[in-house]
């Protein structure tokens, strides 16, 4: 049986242009990393299909200790209330070596 | 009209094809990037071309041109916010997001109507060019500054909730006026048109007429590509009618035809440009933007809409630029010459 060990997965879908603020908002917040995929699909902003820089959604994956989430949050929360379309969830996920998500980024 | 079977170009034709693919509903599907790397090539090639051209021109014409493409930028984002605003369709924070597409320029349609006066031997000077170069950041600034204003008299108005009040500041923090320059000068579009046209005018002649091949003999082959992609965005994105609604498409037909107008006075009154040139800054006055302004007005103006400001400028003025809009600013430009 591996040992895992509990941690929190936010997961932000949103356009590509916000990616250099979010990054910012990670950092800041003492996240150990990130990752990014290219993403498709459609919500209140039209349909993003990824063909122009304005039609480029990403979705962001963040995987941080529970005592850190909230500030993450916070950030969020503020951008979603200045009118930026987010869609931002957090799950619960086991990871293995829970040391690789203590240290901040530099 | 004659001007009209001058459309009969590859690279309209593409534009339409495209179109119609998306129209019937074909499941041709283009690379994800590939409108990125194609618009990349055009601004490319169309600066070191013009660079290379502007190295041989009058100094202070070009000058001149540069002043007017400023003023332009400037003059016709208010024009558009006050027609958007007096129209009551859309809030002012849409409203400063959508003139600001119509400040701006698009560099597709200016290509097209490149193709357009080629196809018609029709000579043309190469200062409109450094017009276009210039016209991306104004309207921009303009387009952020109306919206700041906007956002200050709906906090002053007490608007709504306490919502209101977090909107005051989407630049995120201290320094917004910087922030709006640099935003504004570094775009991508900006940085790479004029430094090529700057790479064209300090090379030396002769290597940059090594480049011929790649910047010249392929130029409208790759330009039908991205009208090809280009068309068929316009028609997905024409499904969006209705969310738009027909006032909103009216502005979209109209302010080309306003821009186009005053692009005529500035070319053919106040440069002296031939017929050539005066039909490319009405092709400048009168295009919208659809590659460097609705990434800065998404990152700076989330209030508004994105459907809206490229359902018009993507869907409704750039298809109407391109099929009615060139030989009709043409026609015009011949008009006012005679």
């Amino acid at each position: 049986m591996h040992r895992l060990f509990p941690e929190k997965l936010v997961t932000i879908i949103t356009n590509d242009v916000l990616e250099d603020k979010l990054v910012a908002c990670v950092r800041n917040r003492g996240a150990s990393g990130y990752t990014i995929l290219r993403a498709r699909g459609a919500g209140s902003s039209g349909e993003q299909t990824g063909m122009l820089d304005i039609d480029t959604n990403i979705k962001l994956h963040v995987i941080l200790p529970p005592d850190r989430m909230s500030g993450l949050l916070d950030d969020l929360e503020r951008l979603m209330k200045q009118g930026y379309h987010l869609t931002v969830y957090v799950s619960d996920v086991s990871v293995m070596g829970p040391e690789k998500y203590q240290a901040p980024m530099r | 009209m004659s001007g009209f079977s001058n459309l009969l170009i590859p690279a309209v034709l593409f534009f339409g094809l495209g179109f119609l693919a998306r129209v019937i509903k074909s499941d041709l599907r283009m690379p994800p990037d590939m409108a990125k790397m194609l618009s990349i090539y055009l601004l490319m090639a169309i600066g070191l071309h013009g660079g290379y051209e502007l190295g041989k021109a009058d100094m202070s014409t070009a000058l001149n041109a540069v002043l007017w493409a400023v003023i332009l930028g400037f003059t016709l984002p208010l024009i558009g916010y006050t027609l958007l605003v007096m129209t009551r369709r859309v809030d002012q924070m849409n409203a400063a997001a959508i003139a600001a597409h119509y400040g701006s320029v698009s560099a597709g349609t200016f290509l097209t109507a490149i193709a357009y006066l080629d196809n018609q031997n029709i000579p043309y000077e190469s200062y409109p060019l450094i017009m276009l170069a210039v016209m991306e950041s104004p309207a921009i600034i303009v387009g952020l500054l109306l919206a700041s204003w906007s956002r200050q008299r709906l906090v002053a108005a007490g608007s709504q909730d306490g919502a209101g009040v977090a909107v005051l500041e989407p630049g995120g923090g201290n320094g917004t006026i910087q922030k709006l320059l640099h935003e504004a000068f570094t775009n991508g579009s900006v940085i790479l048109l004029i430094g090529s046209m700057f790479i064209g005018a300090i090379a030396s002649p002769s290597s940059v007429a090594k480049l011929f091949p790649f910047i010249d003999e392929i130029f409208m082959g790759v330009l039908c590509l991205f009208l090809f992609e280009m068309g068929m965005d316009a028609g997905r994105r024409i499904r969006e009618f209705r969310k738009v609604g027909a006032v909103l498409v009216a502005f979209g037909l109209l302010m080309p035809l306003i821009g186009g107008t005053a692009g005529i006075v500035v070319g053919h009154y106040i440069l002296g440009l031939s017929v050539g040139g005066t039909t490319l800054v009405a092709i400048l006055g009168a295009s919208a933007s659809y590659i460097a302004v609705p990434p800065a007005m998404r990152l700076a103006v989330p209030e508004a809409n994105p459907s809206f400001y490229l359902t018009l400028s993507l869907g409704i003025t750039f298809p109407f630029n391109v099929l009615v809009g060139i030989p009709l600013y043409h026609s015009f430009a011949v008009f006012v010459a005679s």
